[in-house]
C-alpha cells in the first residue's frame, strides 16, 4: 500500500528561522495520526507548511500527497487534491453567509475535481443533512461566516466543512483549543463519523484529552521541529503523566494539564 | 450582466473641464427660469467667496480646484431598473426628459432653486456657509419638485447623464406618513452640482440608495426629519473623478431616526483615479433621535477615499443613540484614505461612538478561502465583495438590493478580473 502523505526530511520555516528540522512521517489510508509536542515544537508549523500558507519557506525534504509533491502546489491545488485543514482559530468573515461560503467552496473543488456543480437544491439538502448530524441548527447557515460563533461552533463549523468536502486527508490544528468538554464530544463524534478505510488524519494536539475521543492509531512526540517518539496510543498516555520536559529541555506542564486560557 | 444595459448615448474624448461661472452664467441666462436678478445676486455672494480651497476645514482633503481638472470621460453603462417598475426623472444634460408620474407623487414645473427652507443651525454646522449653494441657486437650470403625500409604491429613479456643466436643485418633500424609496442614479460625465434638498413630515420614510460611477459631482443633501421620521440613505460610488457627497442632517423631534451608508470601489491611476468624499454633518436637536453611520471604502490604484462625520448633539437632546463607523480596505501603496469621525456632545445622557479602521486585504483570510477551494482571484472577490456587503444589507428592497449588489459585483469584476464565481 502506498502512503497517503510521505513526508522526508522536511525543513522549512520562515526567513532566517527554521522551525522543521528535517522532519519525517508517513500516513497510510485510514490511519488516525496524532502528533503532541510542547508550544513552539513546529505543530502548526507543520499544518500550514502542509497546506500552503504563504510567508514559509521549505528549505529541503519532500512532501508527497497522493504521489504528488505540495510544496509544488497552490492552497486551492491542495485542497483539490482532497487535503483539508481545520483551522486552530478559525476566522470570522461579515458580508458573506455560511451558506454561501460553503457553496463556492463545494463547487471550486468539485470544478477543479472535474465533476459537475451541485444545484441550488441538491446543495441545501446536502448541507441541511450534514449539519444536522453535526447537532447545527439551519440557523449557522443563514449566519455569517463564524461571526458571532462561540468556540465550540467555530470549531463544529470547521467539522461541517470537512464533511462537505470530504477530504483523503484531513489535519485537525488543535481542534480541542478553546472547547469544554461537551463541544469537545460533540466535535469529536463529527470527526469520527468521518473516519474510514480511505481517509487518513493527522491530529493536532498539546493535550491528551482530545485522544480520549479521537482514538489515534499511531502517537508521535513532536519536538524541535522534528518527531523524536512514535507509538501507539500508550504513548500520549504516558505524556500525561510525565509531561514534555524530558522533550523540550524545560518544564512543560504535564499534556493531561488543562490549558489556562481554556 | 442582467442588470446593465447600454447607456443612450455613450459619451467619449475629455471631460469637459467646468466653465467658470460667471462664463456659464452668461451663456445660459436666456434659458435660466426664475428670478434672474436673485440668481445674479447669488453668484455674486458666490464669487465673493470663490470655490472653496483646502483652506476651508470641510474641504481639507479634497482639493476641489485640481480635481475639477482631472479626470477621463469614461463610457458608463446606465443601471436597468426595469425589473423593479420604477418611475423615472431623467436629466440628460440637464433636461428633464419626461416627468415621472405614479400615484401620490406630484411633480410642480421648476422656476429656480428654492432658498432652503432652513438653514442649518450656523452654530453647529462646519463654516462657511454654502458657497457650492450659491453657485446652485444662481445657476440651477433644472431639479425636481417632488410632493409625495403617501406611500409611493414604485421606487422613484432620478438618473443624470450627459457631459455638459449642469446644476440641478432638488426638492423632495414627504408629507406626513408618507413613505418613499428614492434612487439617485449619477452616471453624468461632466461636472454635477446637485443639490437636495428633503424634508420629511412625521413619521414619514425615505430611502435613498446613491449610485455615482462617473464624472465630477459636487452633491450636497440637507434633510430634515420631524418626529418619528425615518431617512436612510446608501450610497455606492465606482467611478468618478470626484464624487462630493456632502449630508446636512437635522433630527429635529423625537424618534426621529437617520442612518448614513457608503462604500466606495476606487481605482485607476494619478488623473484618471476616483476621488470619494462623504462629508456629514448630522445634528441631533431633539432629545431620542438617532443616527446611525458607516463608510466603506476599498481603494486600489491611486484612489483616495475621505470621511469626514460630525455627529452634533444639543445640550436639551438627551438619550440620543449615535453610532459611527469608517472602515477602508487598501488595495494599493498608492492608494489613500483619510477619516476624520468627530463627535461634538452637548448633553449628558446619550450614546454616542465613533471608530475607524484601515487595513489591507485580510492575507489569513486569503489563504483560508484559498485552503478551502477558491482559487486567488476568486477569493479576493468574494473578501471586497464581503467587505462592501455590509453597506449594501442594509437596502431592504427586494429588487433593488439585487440590482445594487449585482453594481457591486461588476464593478469589482471590472477592478479584480473576472474570476469564475
Amino acid at each position: 500500500m502506498s502512503a497517503l502523505l510521505e513526508i522526508k526530511q522536511l525543513h522549512a520555516g520562515i526567513p532566517d528561522k527554521p522551525i522543521l528540522n528535517g522532519l519525517s512521517l508517513s500516513i497510510n489510508p485510514g490511519e488516525v495520526h496524532a502528533i503532541m509536542g510542547p508550544n513552539g515544537s513546529g505543530k502548526s508549523t507543520l499544518s500550514y507548511v502542509l497546506s500552503g500558507k504563504s510567508g514559509y519557506e521549505i528549505n529541503g525534504g519532500s512532501m508527497l500527497f497522493d504521489g504528488q509533491e505540495l510544496a509544488e502546489m497552490t492552497p486551492e491545488a491542495r485542497a483539490i487534491a482532497g487535503l483539508f485543514l481545520a483551522f486552530q482559530y478559525p476566522l470570522e468573515i461579515p458580508g458573506v453567509t455560511n451558506m454561501t461560503f460553503l457553496k463556492t467552496s463545494l463547487n471550486a473543488i468539485r470544478r477543479g475535481r472535474g465533476e459537475d456543480e451541485m444545484d441550488a437544491a441538491s446543495f441545501l439538502r446536502l448541507a441541511r443533512a450534514k449539519s444536522k448530524a453535526l447537532g447545527m441548527d439551519d440557523d449557522m447557515l443563514r449566519r455569517q461566516l463564524n461571526v458571532g460563533f462561540s468556540g465550540g461552533e467555530k470549531k463544529r463549523n470547521e467539522i461541517l466543512q470537512m464533511a462537505m468536502l470530504e477530504p483523503k486527508l484531513a489535519i485537525l490544528d488543535e481542534t480541542d483549543s478553546g472547547l469544554d468538554i461537551d463541544a469537545l464530544k460533540t466535535v469529536a463524534e463529527g470527526v469520527n463519523a468521518l473516519r474510514s478505510p480511505e481517509r487518513g488524519m493527522l491530529v493536532i494536539t498539546h493535550y491528551q484529552r482530545l485522544l480520549d475521543f479521537i482514538k489515534p492509531d499511531v502517537v508521535h512526540v513532536m519536538a524541535k521541529g522534528q518527531i523524536v517518539k512514535s507509538g501507539g496510543p500508550e504513548l500520549a498516555l504516558e505524556l500525561e503523566k510525565s509531561g514534555y520536559a524530558e522533550y523540550s529541555g524545560g518544564t512543560e506542564a504535564p499534556a493531561g494539564g488543562r490549558e489556562a486560557h481554556a | 450582466m442582467r442588470n446593465i444595459v447600454a447607456a443612450p448615448r455613450p459619451p467619449l474624448g475629455d471631460a469637459k473641464p467646468m466653465l467658470d461661472a460667471q462664463t456659464h452664467f452668461e451663456q445660459i441666462r436666456d434659458r435660466l427660469p426664475g428670478d434672474l436678478q436673485a440668481r445674479a445676486a447669488h453668484l455674486a455672494a458666490a464669487e465673493a467667496v470663490g470655490l472653496p480651497t483646502r483652506r476651508v476645514e470641510s474641504w481639507h482633503y479634497t482639493d476641489l480646484a485640481r480635481l475639477l481638472k482631472s479626470g477621463q470621460a469614461t463610457p458608463v453603462q446606465a443601471v436597468d431598473f426595469s425589473s423593479v417598475d420604477a418611475v423615472l426623472a431623467h436629466f440628460e444634460d440637464g433636461v428633464l426628459q419626461a416627468p415621472p408620474q405614479a400615484e401620490g407623487l406630484e411633480i410642480a414645473p421648476f422656476a429656480g432653486a428654492i432658498s432652503s427652507a432652513e438653514a442649518p443651525s450656523s452654530a453647529y454646522v462646519m463654516a462657511p456657509a454654502h458657497v457650492m449653494a450659491d453657485y446652485n441657486q444662481a445657476l440651477a437650470q433644472n431639479g425636481l419638485l417632488a410632493e409625495i403625500s403617501g406611500p409611493l409604491a414604485p421606487p422613484l429613479v432620478v438618473r443624470t447623464s450627459g457631459a455638459e456643466n449642469v446644476h440641478l436643485a432638488h426638492h423632495i418633500h414627504l408629507a406626513a406618513g408618507a413613505k418613499a424609496v428614492l434612487v439617485d442614479d449619477h452616471m453624468a460625465t461632466g461636472y454635477a452640482n446637485v443639490v437636495w434638498d428633503i424634508t420629511l413630515g412625521e413619521g414619514a420614510e425615505l430611502t435613498v440608495l446613491r449610485s455615482q460611477q462617473a464624472g465630477h459631482q459636487v452633491g450636497l443633501s440637507r434633510v430634515s426629519l420631524a418626529a418619528g421620521a425615518r431617512y436612510k440613505s446608501v450610497a455606492m460610488v465606482s467611478g468618478g473623478a470626484l464624487a462630493r457627497h456632502e449630508a446636512h442632517v437635522t433630527l429635529k423631534a423625537a424618534q426621529a431616526h437617520a442612518e448614513l451608508h457608503s462604500a466606495v470601489l476606487g481605482h485607476g491611476l494619478s488623473k484618471a483615479s476616483t476621488h470619494a468624499d462623504f462629508t456629514y454633518t448630522i445634528e441631533h436637536q431633539a432629545a431620542d433621535t438617532s443616527s446611525n453611520t458607516s463608510a466603506y471604502n476599498v481603494l486600489d490604484g491611486h484612489a483616495r477615499g475621505v470621511f469626514q462625520g460630525k455627529i452634533i448633539v444639543r445640550p436639551d437632546a438627551q438619550r440620543v443613540d449615535a453610532q459611527m463607523q469608517t472602515r477602508a480596505m487598501m488595495l494599493s501603496e498608492g492608494a489613500e484614505m483619510d477619516a476624520k469621525p468627530e463627535l461634538e456632545i452637548y448633553a449628558d445622557d446619550v450614546v454616542c461612538a465613533h471608530g475607524s479602521a484601515i487595513g489591507e486585504l485580510d492575507r489569513d483570510a486569503l489563504f483560508f478561502l484559498r485552503s478551502r477551494g477558491l482559487d486567488e482571484a476568486t477569493a479576493r472577490h468574494l473578501l471586497v465583495a464581503a467587505f462592501l456587503e455590509q453597506v449594501t444589507s442594509h437596502i431592504d428592497e427586494t429588487g433593488l438590493s439585487e440590482i445594487m449588489r449585482g453594481l457591486v459585483d461588476t464593478k469589482i469584476n471590472a477592478l479584480l478580473g473576472n474570476p469564475s464565481i
